[in-house]
């Protein structure tokens, strides 16, 4: 009796083990794969010229040439660079990576996606501006962002014909997203301490992101403009997944037939029966 | 005798109490039905349309993943009202879906298709087995015009769905990439979601 006592403790305490054992390999393995996952993300980077002391430029990043022959407002689409600390270098094109006009190092986190700008003037220092960028779509709807980058044109108003979007975005400040119908657009952005505007049209399509640049000299040049860009939004990941113990909905659930009943019953009244036989038997054998 | 007597007194009306219980969930309720994925009918062939034959890239029409014994059907698929992908829905457990608005599997860019994991009540799906994919496995696209594409699993990663690199996943280009999603992690009643998304990244390899 005691030997079979130790021997059931003996197996619990084996199966116990082994389940802790296993939740704690299972935790562990999951821990280091999620990690590993994550760290080989890359980051998303395009870059705008909005520099109006630096002219046609070359690009180094790491000292590799990235981008050549790189225009005043022109905006490159997003590339894919590992996540981490990277040296970038502007130099005015062809001149070589030694002749640099500016040299920055950015840090990019993995999966991040980043709007970087050229800016500034020589007068009031160059340098790259990093904008964390948000490209999820709005379902059936365009949503639209603005970024001042002009030094001298101070706060600015974005407005249609028919009605103002956003007022008083600062130099080198990017707006929220405005969501807004797709269409066909007039923008006309003004600077009201220089009383200078300027205008530009763009189709929003549904579920893409659009930028507006601001860009250039209200007095000088390169000339005070606007510059968009439109990017494909990118949905959020799926539900597919299922409730593993889901509520009986009417629509599933099915009836209870008669012939249900009756054997449910059946079985009832066996199974009562036996056991009442079974401690009468055993009543009898104490 | 002792023991066995009593084994008898406890065992018996739990026995009885099991086999009724088991009776009583049968006809109650679908959602027990434990059904493994069935194989999906041969490719069809099809018209390309128009914007197939400005990309040479039809639609794609059938998922093969003779590792996890998945050969599917294809429906394309937009987004819910939440922004979020939407999932199949002619033949939701077993079919797979295809991000449509993104690019055609064999196209640049990242294309996209999900699949269920598990049906209402826990049962397999057509994604029961994605997690048990490894690189290197192979993963077959054929679309609407017979072409068949192959392409080769070069990672897998969780994500909680919040924090998933959506640009990475729909947006990578200078590549033709074809990401398989389906849900990971426990379940959690009150988000009506599991905790996690399991992404496998793919690269084309051929195309014949």
């Amino acid at each position: 009796m005691k030997f079979h006592r130790a021997f059931v403790l003996f197996v619990s305490q084996v199966f116990l083990g082994l389940a802790v054992a296993s939740m704690l390999v299972s935790v562990a393995l999951f821990t280091v794969w999620s990690h590993h996952a994550s760290a080989e993300s890359p980051s998303f980077v395009r870059v705008i010229h909005a520099s109006p002391d630096i002219g046609t430029a070359d690009v180094f990043v790491d000292g590799a040439l990235l981008l050549s022959s790189f225009q005043f407002g022109a905006v490159t689409g997003y590339a894919a660079v590992p996540p981490g600390p990277h040296k970038v270098q502007i130099a005015l094109v062809s001149k070589g990576i030694n002749s640099a006009v500016l040299t920055q190092t950015l840090q990019v986190a993995p999966g991040a996606v980043y709007t970087v700008a050229a800016t500034g003037t020589q007068s009031t220092n160059l340098a790259l501006k990093v904008y964390v960028d948000n490209n999820r779509l709005a379902p059936n709807t365009s949503r639209l962002r603005i970024y001042q980058l002009s030094p001298d044109a101070g706060n600015l108003n974005v407005t249609t014909p028919q009605k103002s979007l956003i007022t008083g975005i600062p130099y080198e400040i990017a707006s929220n997203y405005l969501t807004v119908s797709p269409g066909d657009y007039h923008f006309t952005v003004t600077s009201p301490t220089s009383n200078a505007s300027r205008s530009i049209d763009a189709t929003l399509d549904a579920n893409k992101i659009t930028s507006l640049f601001a860009v250039g000299l209200v007095a000088g040049n390169p000339q005070f403009a606007v510059v968009s860009a439109q990017v494909d939004g990118v949905p959020g990941l799926p539900n597919t997944g299922s409730d593993p113990n889901p509520s009986v909905s009417p629509d599933n659930e099915q009836p209870f037939l008669p012939w249900t009943y009756g054997m449910l019953g059946m079985m009832a009244v066996l199974c009562m029966g036996g056991w009442g036989y079974l401690r009468q038997k055993a009543k009898k054998q104490s | 005798m002792y023991l066995r007597r009593a084994g008898v007194r406890v065992w018996f009306p739990l026995a009885c109490i099991l086999v009724l219980s088991l009776c009583a969930c049968g006809p109650v309720s679908s959602s027990t039905y434990k059904a493994e994925p069935q194989p999906s009918p041969s490719p069809a062939g099809g018209v390309p349309s128009p914007a197939s034959q400005l990309s040479g890239v039809a639609t794609p029409a059938h998922l093969i993943i003779s590792a996890i014994g998945v050969n599917a059907s294809v429906e394309p698929v937009g987004i819910q009202a939440n922004g979020d992908l939407a999932t199949p829905t002619q033949n939701p457990w077993e079919n797979v879906g295809w991000y449509s608005a993104g690019p055609r599997p064999g196209e640049d860019g990242s294309s996209v298709i999900d699949g269920h994991v598990d049906r209402p009540g826990g049962s397999a799906a057509v994604f029961w087995r994605l997690d048990e994919l490894r690189v290197g496995d192979t993963v077959v696209i054929v679309d609407s015009t017979g072409i068949t594409r192959q392409f080769n699993v070069t990672r897998l990663a969780y994500y909680h769905p919040q924090d998933a690199p959506l640009q990475e996943i729909f947006g990578t280009s200078g590549g033709t990439y074809l990401n398989l999603i389906t849900c990971a992690g426990e379940w959690i009643p009150s988000q009506h979601q599991t905790t996690l998304r399991l992404v496998v990244y793919t690269t084309l390899e051929t195309a014949r």
